[in-house]
């Protein structure tokens, strides 16, 4: 079984094709050796694949690992199985604060129609106000956060459902 | 900052006693560590605040003493004027640097800090009161010479407001009368648009200020944000330290600072700087201070507002002209005067500034937050890393999004550009995303190279200064060293002598 990891929005496969003499290891499907593989854990730390010499920095924050590589910074998400299975299509039906702040005005009650980018409510982090679109389509199921409400950060301020048929 | 004929001039008289038993710093982060300095090398003694949410934070290290100030929110207590007047007077300091933001333009409390017998470090509050509000500081200008821009001010009802900024002509800007940083401040192309924008902006500026009174004025197309940094006695004597270039903005926020501007003619640049001279001393201003510009493509230029503080981007002007602007506030607030004549001081080289910010440039320059689990900051002789960082810091929404400044100078723009991109790569924060990569791509762009600069600048160029994704090679590189980050897979990589009994289910 194959590590699914995520990096800036695409899933990417890493097997593991051999371990001796040399770790040999394939990201969708190319091959790398490693000759030196660091240190485990967090911090400033060096690779060699192929003839490169990699000197990065890593940072494991809950299930990402963040590295920072030739002056550029990546997250890499991993993809729990389990997790990808009870997961799906959960998360379009939420309106999330992409920020901790506060609930401004709330546009819409619950049964209303919404359209895919339509304000739903209005937050205001850090002194900026933001608009949360609706991620498609539908009605309004519930709002879960009201006017002057904190929220955290991917905290649902309302859920959707799918319209029904006809209406 | 080693120019010889300047460091002269800076060097700390070591026999007299010190210019204030002690100093308060009544802010955080970075600019109380850059202050701090200052006052080490004056041998001030120096008392930081903090909330409890900041408590051990590096600003409060740098200083002497620190002591806790209560609030709800941390900024809350950071904006509590007589809470940290009495925190002053308690801890024996006879004098309170209000650095930038917080209470810094505040007329009330520089008046408060007076009454109860400390010393102020910036103008007084009648200045402050003066130039606080947009529609008194225009008319002020305009009184002592410096050119304004067409404008209608709302002193009554919107609908007289909205009919006297049509007669302007479009577009308008549309701001808060007592605003700052870009809150309640909208472009008006047409007459359809105005009566909208007009009663937004007034709800907006009452929310965010307490003050529903706008004004509306010619907005100029393609216009670049010039400011000039002056020092005043409080006497009617006042000197200038050239100008900064503070074009580059993103949510009418400055992101890159430089000094002197690029491109400006001379005699445009001579008359922004005696204008910028003439109001200083007319405002009998004491403290340095900044007169901000408005310059259109064609030449002419309007007075846009008075910063009565220390700026953000001071560093810059520090840089071109070996000045220590912190210890002229302390020593004119001190009532030593201006430390040098005009004659006396000349800019060398090109400084840069790049302001490092917890934010997404990729999804609209939004707000991260954080914990910084690593942190390197670049080191060289020509750099300043003006920052209050500390690895393992959370990084929250609690304050302003700003992590750090990075200053760099060179004897050409070419070289401080290369110089600062240098740095930029060389600075590694993990944990928080920041805008350091963007920057890096601002300064590399080509118009940026060629001093092309607007406050557009950064929205005409945003599909150039989009991220471009890694190759390949390197992308693969990247999943290499995260999976081997994972534990579970390290070991089924190196340790299990049998991989194909584990390798079933990863963990993290």
């Amino acid at each position: 079984m194959a590590l699914k990891l995520t990096l800036a929005g695409r899933t990417h496969l890493v097997e593991i094709v051999r371990r001796r003499p040399r770790l040999v290891l394939s990201i969708d499907g190319r091959e790398h050796e490693i000759a030196a593989a660091g240190e485990g854990g967090d911090g400033r730390n060096s690779l060699e694949i192929g003839g490169d010499s990699l000197h990065f920095v890593r940072a494991q924050v809950g299930d990402s690992q963040l590295v920072h590589l030739k002056g550029r910074g990546y997250e890499v998400g991993w993809v729990d199985p389990q997790a990808e299975i009870a997961d799906a299509g959960a998360d379009h039906d939420e309106v999330k604060s992409p920020m901790p702040g506060r609930v401004v005005s709330v546009s819409r009650i619950a049964g209303d129609r919404v359209l895919r980018g339509e304000t739903v409510a209005t937050i205001e982090s850090m002194k900026l106000q933001m608009s949360l679109p609706a991620p498609r389509d539908g009605r309004i199921a519930a709002i879960l956060r009201a006017e002057g409400d904190a929220v955290e950060k991917d905290e649902a301020v309302a859920r959707l459902e799918a319209l029904s048929p006809g209406s | 900052m080693t120019d010889p004929a300047v460091t002269a001039l800076a060097t700390p008289s070591r026999t007299k006693a010190p210019l204030f038993r002690k100093v308060m710093i009544a802010n955080r982060g970075e600019i109380v560590c850059r202050i701090a300095r200052t006052l080490r090398q004056l041998s001030i003694p120096s008392l930081a605040i903090f909330h409890d949410a900041e408590a051990g934070a590096a600003h409060t290290r740098v200083t002497d003493e620190a002591v806790e100030i209560q609030g709800e929110t941390p900024v809350a207590a950071h904006l509590d004027a007589r809470q940290i007047i009495v925190a002053a007077v308690k801890a024996g300091a006879d004098a309170i640097h209000p650095g930038y933001g917080f209470l810094s333009e505040n007329a009330a409390f520089a008046r408060a800090v007076a009454e109860a017998g400390l010393t102020f470090i910036g103008p007084d509050a009648d200045v402050i009161a003066l130039m606080g509000d947009k529609i008194s500081a225009r008319a002020f200008a305009e009184r002592h010479g410096a050119p304004v821009a067409p404008s209608a001010v709302s002193e009554g009802h919107i609908d007289a407001f909205i009919a006297a900024a049509a007669g302007i002509g479009f577009p308008l800007l549309i701001k808060a009368a007592a605003g700052g940083g870009g809150k309640g401040m909208k472009i008006v192309r047409s007459q359809e648009e105005l009566a909208d924008a007009a009663r937004s902006a007034a709800s907006e500026a009452l929310r965010y200020f307490a003050d529903g009174r706008i004004y509306a004025e010619l907005y100029v197309e393609r216009p670049r944000h010039i400011e000039v940094q002056v020092l005043g006695d409080g006497q009617g004597e006042a000197v200038h330290l050239f100008e900064r270039e503070c074009s580059v903005q993103r949510r009418f926020q400055k992101i890159i600072e430089e000094a002197p501007a690029p491109n400006l003619p001379r005699e445009t640049r001579e008359r922004m700087l005696d204008s910028a001279v003439r109001l200083t001393r007319a405002a009998r201003y004491r403290n340095a201070g900044t007169i901000e510009f408005i310059l259109a493509p064609d030449g002419r230029f309007f007075f846009l507002e008075m910063n009565t503080r220390l700026q953000v981007e001071h560093p810059v002007t520090e840089m071109i002209t070996g000045v220590d602007l912190v210890r002229a506030q302390v020593e004119i607030a001190a009532g030593q005067g201006l430390p040098f004549r005009q004659s006396e001081i000349a800019p060398r080289g090109v400084a840069i500034e790049c302001r490092i910010c917890a934010e997404d440039p990729e999804r609209d320059f939004l707000p991260e937050i954080g914990v910084v689990r690593y942190l390197a900051k670049p080191e060289a002789p020509y750099l300043r890393f003006e920052n209050a960082l500390d690895a393992h810091q959370k990084v929250t929404a609690d304050f302003d999004s700003m992590l750090a400044k990075l200053v760099a100078h060179s004897e050409t723009r070419d070289a401080a550009i290369g110089r600062s991109i240098a740095a930029l790569r060389e600075l590694v924060i993990v944990g928080v995303r920041t805008n350091t990569e963007y920057l890096a791509r601002v300064l590399a762009h080509p118009a940026f190279r060629a001093g092309d600069l607007h406050t557009g600048f950064l929205a005409e160029h945003a599909q150039e200064l989009k991220s471009i994704p890694p190759d390949e090679r390197t992308r693969d590189h990247v999943l290499i060293a995260a999976a081997l980050g994972l534990r579970d897979f390290r070991e089924v990589a190196f340790g299990a002598p049998e991989p194909h009994a584990t390798i079933g289910r990863w963990r993290n």
